[in-house]
């Protein structure tokens, strides 16, 4: 259909498409890096130019008030944990649901309550599970706030592993099953094989948003279990907005997530893929 | 496609797997679990409380029931008829953009393979950045006297514009920023959706001497159909929810112009604490939002069978 | 089985007795009260907080633990402890606009239920007597018992260039023809506003703007909220004349876009010297004289918001409060009023103002620290805060408040007349008051 020359310029103009996009994505985001390095008045003139400062940086990591690397921790131990549990369960239930020979109104009412779950605002939501949380003692622990955070991604979770599930040919299942495999044998070597990407995707979502989730992080912790939504968004102060320092944390909280989400992604497509025996 | 070698073992159950209620039940069982335990009690309490008045008295709550009164005030409170007139405009305005730039996208990365990690990683930035720093930030570039928006503009010789201050423009810069930082969430579903297509449709396809376009239409995005669907359900419920953005951006100003239901419903839920009345306005905006899904959905299916 | 059980109670049983055990030796070497718990929002003045938390904690050798939350979080977090059935926080920081909230729902006890010997310092501002409630009456009025001891007397002050006033010769204005008239003189926009003021819509944003005005001007909101009068007198002459002047010193001295103005942007236009006068929460003084969040430190001097000839100063209060919660043990109550006690001390009061914060003890602004440059806004803000005024003494006000955002913002917007929102805002909050009972009335619509 096309030539060389021709599929060589198709894949510069697909370069140059991609290229524009990620310009108009990335200049704020190093625009927000940036105003970590400066300080207040210069970011608040709208200079152009400036003398690099580290003190934002300084003030966030080691001043006396700042909880950062405590706070960043417990975000890691948060959304690492609350991240597997979902996903397994997730996977599981989608499995079960889409697979296995639930009736159907057990399937529809499950999705659509999950569905209607996910649409509770947050405002509600906090203050259920505070109080629930507070009458068996989880408040201000990680199980709490982990188990919190895995439900409110499970709905999304189980409805994108739906999807998934559904991709893998029937046939591929049974003649395993015939061949007297069971359960999780099939599970782990047909199955996940095939819906690596779609777990991946749908783990680095469940992450990000326990990462940067607040109003349910915010009352169930105290300052121990506090995590880095909870410590950014006290630099929007009543009377001062510490902008620079808001952004020096954001920065820290961008950069790390983002590698462990490239790591993560190659390592569980890869993972989960090496599963299957060809 | 094979049959994994390394299953060929003894043939023992005959039967599909799917009658094997122990397995059915264990793989179930979990979610059920957690979602029956921290879901079941905020959604009745929500309901009960949407038909009681709450007050607080000696350091307790009292109750008293009063039936449909906070559904009938819906209907007179012209702040949450303007967050919903905004919640529909943003919603549709931002989810449609996020869709389509999120699949152009992932389309075109998806067909690159230098770089392809590259811009995966770019792509993805938007969506690490938490809410309220993403209000705060957009907030300093868009600002009149010394935003970096308005700077670029003065380059090209263009007048400073109040992008949030302005009634005309306000409800447009929320939605284009919500536009830039929720297209990662729509390009990873997408791109992990393009994936794990089996890739001898294609080749069938380009055997058969298709063009790119057609190749699009009537080969790709039929299969990644359910990802769109189900992607753009939650990009919708989310977008119903936003907050933090809007709250550092605007706060729902100028006037009520970037008023959205989220917005009102903190406002009467939370600082007014009228949890009656509050609980009543989250029923309806679910109500709402289950409403234009099923429409969305039965639409999709009428569309599929014609 | 049952061998298995018994042994485990015995365990239970032999645990609890060490624990009991280790209670019982801890005062011998630990604290000589319990420890208690304060929650608090991240601010401008909390590390000055803090600071005299560390000094009482030295002094007396009893633990106070911090939690500090976000400013939008501190309510929630409150709520959520003071409904639960055993609380988190023993001491709440509370702002007046929820404090009305914690006194009317019964979440606070009153200071001297629990040790009837407390005394509030005579030299402690008691801020629109906001320390009080009385509950028979339902008002925040002296003849309450006393609920609260303040924290920060935050009120909004007059920011001006002081250079620009010593240049051209003039005093602080004291009445809102002055500030006019210099606000006029030192417009030369873009590159500077005669004045920047906070006409956003906000959680509380352009109406606590709007209050040195109104007040200053002689108007109100409500008739008499102490005799339990909530008669509306927002659409009075006076109200007019406050909303018209600040809508016309926005329109012909001050920026173009009052209207999306919101705190942040008003500070942003004075620290980049685009602004010669801003009204704004004290609080916002040290953010002046830092070099790496100011262009015109020293430049900025303070006075009291202006007023009409003969009326005094009238700034509304955005302050804090610490009460001691219902649902804590006694023991931590009585920790908590051991803190109080000490905390409304001269010296300890001294100690906040050297550490950067606001002193709520008036000895303390006769010291000779108000003398120093730094603390320049000491006089001034001494002389305002005793005509400081509590807005609202009623635990809905919120519902007030977001009335009163809509409505202004959209007449300084241009979108209605003054006279249009002011009548339109009246019936509302007459709605309003109505909804909850209170006895209330309409002025004659404005024309």
């Amino acid at each position: 259909m096309s030539g060389l020359l021709s599929a060589r310029s198709r894949a510069g103009l697909i370069h140059l498409l991609l290229a524009a996009a990620a310009v108009i994505v990335i200049i704020p985001v190093v625009w927000t890096v940036a105003a970590g390095f400066r300080t207040q008045i210069s970011l608040l003139m709208g200079e152009l130019l400036f003398t690099p400062v580290g003190s934002n940086f300084a003030e966030v990591l080691f001043s006396k008030t700042s909880d950062f690397l405590l706070n960043y921790r417990n975000s890691l131990i948060v959304g690492i944990s609350s991240t597997a549990i979902c996903i397994a369960i997730a996977t599981l239930a989608a499995w079960s649901l889409h697979r296995m020979r639930w009736p159907g109104w057990i399937v529809h009412v499950f999705l659509a309550w999950t569905l209607i779950f996910h649409m509770i605002p947050p405002v509600a939501l906090a203050g259920a599970w505070y109080t629930m949380a507070r009458a068996v003692g989880l408040d201000n622990t990680f199980t709490g706030l982990v188990l919190a955070h895995a439900t409110l991604n499970l709905p999304m979770a189980i409805w994108l592993m739906g999807v998934s599930v559904r991709d893998v040919p029937k046939e591929l299942e049974e003649a395993a099953f015939i061949d007297g495999a069971n359960m999780p044998a099939v599970l782990w070597h047909v199955v996940l094989p095939i819906i690596a990407p779609g777990i991946a995707a749908t783990a680095i979502l469940a992450f990000v948003f326990s990462w940067n989730e607040f109003a349910v992080a915010l009352t169930l912790t105290m300052k121990q279990t506090a995590t880095v939504p909870v410590a950014i968004a006290k630099f929007a102060q009543d009377f001062e907005i510490q902008y620079t320092q808001m952004a020096a944390s954001a920065a820290l909280s961008i950069l790390p997530a983002l590698v462990l989400l490239l790591i993560a992604q190659r390592y569980i497509v890869k993972g989960l893929t090496q599963g299957a025996i060809k | 496609m094979t049959v994994p070698a390394g299953l060929k073992m003894a043939r023992k159950h005959g039967a599909s797997f799917g009658d094997d209620r122990l397995w059915r039940w264990l793989t179930f069982s979990p979610a059920l679990g957690l979602m029956l335990l921290l879901s079941v009690l905020p959604l009745v309490n929500l309901l009960i409380s949407s038909f009681q008045d709450i007050s607080w008295a000696d350091g307790s709550a009292v109750r008293t029931f009063a039936g449909l009164s906070s559904y009938h005030a819906l209907a007179a409170d012209t702040l949450f008829a303007a967050g919903l007139a905004n919640t529909f405009i943003f919603a549709f305005a931002a989810v449609a953009g996020q869709m389509v730039l999120g699949l152009g996208l992932a389309l075109l990365s998806s067909k690159v393979t230098r770089g392809r990690v590259l811009y995966r990683a770019i792509f993805i930035l938007p969506i690490l950045i938490p809410g309220i720093v993403i209000g705060a930030i957009w907030k300093l570039m868009l600002n009149y006297d010394f935003g970096l928006v308005n700077q670029g503009l003065a380059l090209l010789g263009i007048m400073p514009q109040d992008w949030l201050g302005a009634p005309e423009t306000a409800l447009l810069s929320v939605i284009m920023v919500d536009i830039w930082h929720w297209t990662p969430f729509c390009f990873l579903l997408f791109l992990a959706g393009l994936e794990s297509l089996p890739q001898d449709v294609f080749e069938a396809a380009r055997i058969d001497g298709a063009s790119a376009w057609q190749e699009f239409f009537h080969v790709t995005l039929p299969l990644i159909i359910p990802t769109i669907v189900v992607t753009f359900a939650f990009r919708l419920v989310l977008a119903f929810k936003v907050f933090d953005e809007v709250y550092l951006l605007t706060s729902g100003g100028p006037g009520t112009a970037t008023e959205v239901v989220s917005f009102t419903l903190y406002q009467r839920f939370f600082t007014e604490d009228r949890i009656g009345y509050g609980s009543a306005m989250s029923i309806a905006v679910i109500f709402i939002v289950s409403l234009l899904l099923v429409i969305a959905l039965s639409a999709r299916r009428q569309a599929a069978a014609s | 089985m049952k061998k298995e059980l018994k042994l485990s109670r015995r365990h239970v049983i032999a645990g609890m007795a060490a624990a009991t055990a280790g209670t019982a030796w801890r005062p011998v070497w630990a604290a000589s009260v319990a420890p208690i718990t304060i929650v608090i929002n991240q601010s401008p003045w909390f590390e000055s907080f803090r600071k005299t938390v560390e000094l009482y904690e030295a002094e007396s050798g009893n633990q106070v633990e911090l939690d500090v939350n976000p400013f939008a979080g501190s309510l929630e977090k409150q709520r959520n402890s003071v409904r639960a059935k055993q609380g988190q926080y023993d001491i709440l920081i509370m702002n007046s606009g929820w404090f009305t909230e914690m006194y009317a729902g019964g979440f606070v006890d009153p200071l001297t239920d629990i040790d009837p010997s407390f005394k509030l310092d005579p030299e402690i501002f008691t801020l629109g007597d906001t320390v009080y409630y009385n509950a028979d009456k339902k008002t925040v009025t002296a003849d309450g018992k006393l609920m609260s001891v303040p924290v920060s007397p935050l009120i909004p002050m007059l920011y001006y260039r002081g250079d620009l006033y010593a240049e051209a010769g003039l005093k602080a204005p004291r009445t809102f023809a002055e500030l006019e008239a210099n606000a006029r003189r030192f417009h030369e926009p873009p590159a500077r506003y005669g004045i920047v003021q906070r006409g956003a819509r906000g959680p509380h944003t352009v109406a606590y703007d709007f209050y040195p005005y109104l007040y200053g001007q002689g108007g109100g909101i409500f008739k008499d909220q102490s005799s339990g009068d909530y008669s509306v007198t927002l659409n009075s002459p006076q109200g007019r004349e406050a909303l018209e002047y600040y809508i016309r010193l926005a329109r012909e001295a001050g920026h173009p876009k009052t209207a999306a103005m919101d705190q942040a942007e008003v500070i942003q236009s004075m620290v980049t010297g685009h602004a010669a006068h801003i009204m704004m929460v004290i609080a916002a003084w040290s953010q002046m004289d830092d070099p790496n969040k100011s262009a015109i430190v020293d430049k900025v001097e303070w006075a009291p918001t202006p007023s009409m000839p003969g009326l005094p100063t009238a700034p509304g209060l955005g302050h804090w409060l610490a009460g001691i919660a219902r649902n804590v043990p006694d023991d931590r109550k009585r920790s908590a009023i051991e803190f109080l006690r000490w905390f409304q001390t001269k010296q300890a009061q001294l100690a906040t103002a050297k550490a950067g914060g606001i002193p709520v003890h008036a000895g303390v602004y006769s010291e000779p620290i108000a003398d120093e440059r730094k603390y320049r806004w000491m006089k001034p803000l001494a002389e305002a805060l005793p005509h400081a005024v509590n807005v609202y003494q009623f635990p809905e006000a919120s519902e007030v408040i977001a009335v009163l955002e809509l409505g202004l913002n959209r007449a300084i917007a241009g979108e209605i007349t003054a006279v249009d929102a002011l009548n339109g805002m009246a019936d509302e909050i007459h709605a309003v008051m109505e909804k909850y009972k209170y006895k209330t009335a309409q002025l004659e619509p404005l024309r």
